[in-house]
């Protein structure tokens, strides 16, 4: 296990340079961003020197690695407030966000891929499968703001936006839940329908045990696996921050302080965004892996 | 367990900092950008530079007409390069301390050593401040600059908070009509006269900033909406909403060295393919207006004589012929990516079309965007300036020596006449020659718009978009 996990750190290495890279590589700098358009080149200069701007790049290199080793991310330009404090309110947010969507797409999702592996063919599966095409198919700018006018304005249920109370996670998630569940759906359906053709099945159907049993004890452990591996890697974007979700809903998460920072050149804390949201998409990838291995025993031998 | 735990642990710690359910009814003001800081000596948005007229109070003021007026001061101009300053009025800071002269000289001193405000360029010429009692404060300057006092309109912050560090920038004290009150997830402010919290939500989308409108959740929004969200919220039968006329000037910038666009018949032609009483007819909010210069016709330096371009499709393709130019005329137009900004792109590239001009647009993110124009990499934008008081915005944005970064001149135009008129201060003739050579394109004022539910009054949509309304505004009855 430490091993595996040791194998993460070449690949954090490297987002860090990206990331730093990402500084160096756009157009402009932070000098820019803090002093306008008007300010004379000895004050640029001068601010440079403060910011330690005039050093050499692998100098600087250095210096934003000790800092993020002592967990300092540095500040932002925009509102000088330290950025791991922006990240700290940020990060549950988006968390929160993520476990929510994801428990209503799974809540959703694999009852109904179920039923319509079992129904396959009849008209339960045919309008399972028009229902999730059209959930996959509807994107996050137009679901959310349907479901804010139906259960917000129309039916007066639940708050349009914000995050003034519980109830206000729940179009949030919907919104990103309800794509997911289509997804789940039609994943559970295929990999079911497959499962149910193995010989095990048949032979279990033999041994006389009923279709529940055979559903619940031999079928579904198999057909849920692949699922596991898609279950991490929408986990994993949903925790990069839900950008356009997180905006429309004022839901504030890594995602919206993300977009934020790009629109108003905050480079720091765009830097700081890109590395949390790639640590954390690595990790969850390191542990649907162990996950994986643990669920199937087939794997576990595999390097 | 672990399972069962998790959600509600992680929903205590997302909605920490929420507003609790048991406070009097903050009035909610839904707006499109959150401030940023609320340092005076440091914000440049917008949406900071409002809320901090709520909460500071300056030595000068504009009145209607945009000329300088006492604010927390009088003043005199003793020479060419010396000021005197007389606080007129007394002033106490939410800490409850006096305003008095020293805090005045505190406040400008610290703009003056820091080293990464933006706005200390602006006071460079300032040589030495001095306070000659607690009420009178002399500024020497190294320069001669007439127009000193208009740049006065920093908010003045305590001298002995200057003094230990204090972090105006999140917890700001000035001596303003409203003092903040938390700044959580949202920022509250409360007004000092009556103990009225407005609190501040941030809400990107103008659809979704509608709906809360609609739903009760906010009482009031302001600009930045789509014209059919404005249609919409006049047919609502529990909202008001207002309009009024916008001091804020829509332009088309011009790289004029770029190929063509040196020439000023080829200018000209753009301004004759634009028809921009048709785009304020069917695209902006009402009480829009053609523009023909930076400042509107109402201001003391404006020209009212001056007259927009008619759209005349013909006569630009004439000009262009004329300038040599073989027809279609490819030019890039670059902007942000703004819905409206886009939708009025795609407007301006359709009515071009006949006058015999292929308009490329690209649409980029703000900061790539803004980056281009500030380094002259464009052939064409459309931007527009926000809350300019002064005629100096003239020789900033169009005098050969102001060529960024000393100075706005985007398009890099050099004008020898232009120069000594402006040299002059010859208003008149200084917008005129603008007029004639059209460095830019001016395109127009935009309405200023605000929509509020009908269980408040008293609020009133200002020209430059300031929310000082909210001084006055106040709830009709209780809300349930």
């Amino acid at each position: 296990m430490i091993k595996r996990f040791a194998t993460l750190l070449p690949v954090v290495f490297g987002v860090l340079c990206l990331t730093f890279a990402l500084l160096h590589l756009v157009p402009g700098d932070p000098v820019d961003v803090m002093l306008g358009e008007s300010a004379s080149a000895a004050d640029r200069t001068a601010l440079k020197a403060q910011l330690g701007l005039d050093q050499p790049v692998l100098v600087q290199f250095g210096q934003y690695v000790m800092h993020l080793l002592q967990g300092d991310f540095g500040t932002s330009i925009h509102t000088q407030t330290p950025i791991s404090q922006l990240l700290w309110q940020a990060y549950p947010a988006t968390l929160l966000l993520a476990v929510v969507a994801l428990a209503i797409g799974l809540s959703i999702g694999i009852p109904l891929g179920i039923w319509s592996a079992l129904k396959a063919g009849h008209w339960q599966d045919v309008m399972i499968t028009m229902l999730s095409i059209r959930l996959a198919a509807m994107p996050a700018f137009w679901l959310g703001p349907v479901l804010m006018l139906v259960f917000a304005v129309w039916l007066g249920w639940l708050p349009v936006s914000g995050m003034a109370n519980a109830a206000s996670i729940v179009l949030p998630a919907m919104t990103l839940g309800l794509g997911l569940s289509a997804i789940l759906t039609r994943m559970t359906r295929t990999s079911l329908l497959e499962v149910l053709n193995e010989d095990y099945i048949r032979t279990a159907r033999a041994k006389g045990l009923s279709e529940r049993q055979v559903l619940l004890k031999h079928a579904l452990r198999a057909a849920l696996l692949p699922l596991v591996t898609i279950v991490g890697l929408q986990m994993g974007s949903l925790l990069a921050g839900a950008v356009i979700t997180e905006t429309i809903f004022s839901w504030n998460g890594i995602g919206r302080l993300l977009v934020d920072s790009i629109e108003k050149r905050d480079y720091p804390v765009t830097q700081a965004c890109v590395l949390v949201v790639a640590f954390s998409y690595v990790l969850i990838n390191q542990v649907t892996d162990v996950v994986y291995r643990w669920l199937d025993p087939r794997t576990r031998g595999a390097a | 367990m672990l399972g069962r735990l998790l959600p509600g642990v992680l929903l205590a710690w997302a909605l920490t900092g929420c507003q609790p359910s048991n406070e009097p009814r903050s009035l909610v003001f839904a707006v499109a950008q959150a401030p940023a800081n609320l340092d005076p000596r440091y914000a440049t948005d917008a949406a900071s530079e409002r809320i901090n007229r709520l909460i500071y109070q300056r030595l000068v003021e504009f009145d209607s007409r945009s000329r300088e007026v006492p604010g927390l001061a009088t003043w005199q101009m003793r020479d060419a390069t010396h000021y005197r300053f007389q606080l007129s009025q007394s002033a106490t800071f939410h800490d409850g301390q006096p305003l008095t002269a020293a805090d005045v000289k505190a406040t400008y001193d610290s703009l003056l050593q820091l080293k990464d405000s933006p706005h200390t360029a602006e006071f460079k010429h300032i040589q030495q401040i001095t306070t000659l009692d607690t009420n009178t404060i002399d500024f020497e300057l190294s320069r001669p600059d007439p127009h000193f006092a208009a740049r006065l309109m920093v908010g003045i912050l305590p001298a002995r908070l200057i003094a230990t560090g204090h972090d105006f920038g999140h917890a700001p004290v000035g001596s303003g009509p409203f003092k903040l009150d938390q700044w959580q997830s949202a920022l509250q402010l409360q007004r000092l006269s009556d103990g009225l919290n407005v609190r501040f939500d941030e809400v990107k989308d103008p659809n979704v900033r509608v709906l809360k409108l609609k739903r009760g959740e906010a009482d009031l929004i302001q600009g930045d909406l789509p014209p059919e969200l404005v249609k919409y919220l006049q047919k609502q039968p529990n909202i008001t909403v207002k309009t009024g006329v916008g001091a804020n000037y829509s332009y088309l910038g011009l790289n004029v060295q770029a190929d063509f666009l040196r020439d000023a018949r080829v200018r000209r032609a753009i301004a004759y393919a634009i028809d921009t009483q048709a785009i304020i007819d069917k695209v902006m909010v009402s009480h829009s207006r053609q523009a023909s210069a930076i400042l509107p016709p109402e201001h003391y330096a404006g020209n009212a004589a001056l007259q927009p371009y008619p759209y005349q499709p013909a006569l630009a393709r004439q000009l262009l012929q004329s300038a040599g130019i073989k027809l279609p005329l490819t030019l890039t137009y670059k902007t942000s990516t703004d819905p409206q900004r886009v939708r009025l792109a795609t407007i301006l590239q359709a009515q071009m079309q006949e006058a015999g001009i292929d308009l490329q647009i690209k649409s980029l993110d703000w900061g790539t965007f803004f980056a281009d124009v500030q380094k002259g990499n464009f052939q064409l934008y459309g931007l527009t300036w926000v809350g300019i008081k002064t005629p100096e915005i003239y020789s900033q944005v169009f005098a050969s020596n102001s060529l960024p970064p000393q100075g706005f001149n985007r398009g890099r135009y050099q004008d020898g006449v232009l120069d000594q008129l402006l040299e002059k201060e010859d208003w008149p003739a200084v917008t005129q020659r603008i007029h004639s050579q059209l460095p830019v394109i001016p395109l127009w004022y935009e309405g200023q718009f605000v929509a509020y539910r009908n269980t408040i009054a008293a609020y009133q949509p200002m020209p430059d978009g300031n929310l000082d309304g909210l001084a006055h505004v106040v709830f009709k009855a209780a809300k349930d």
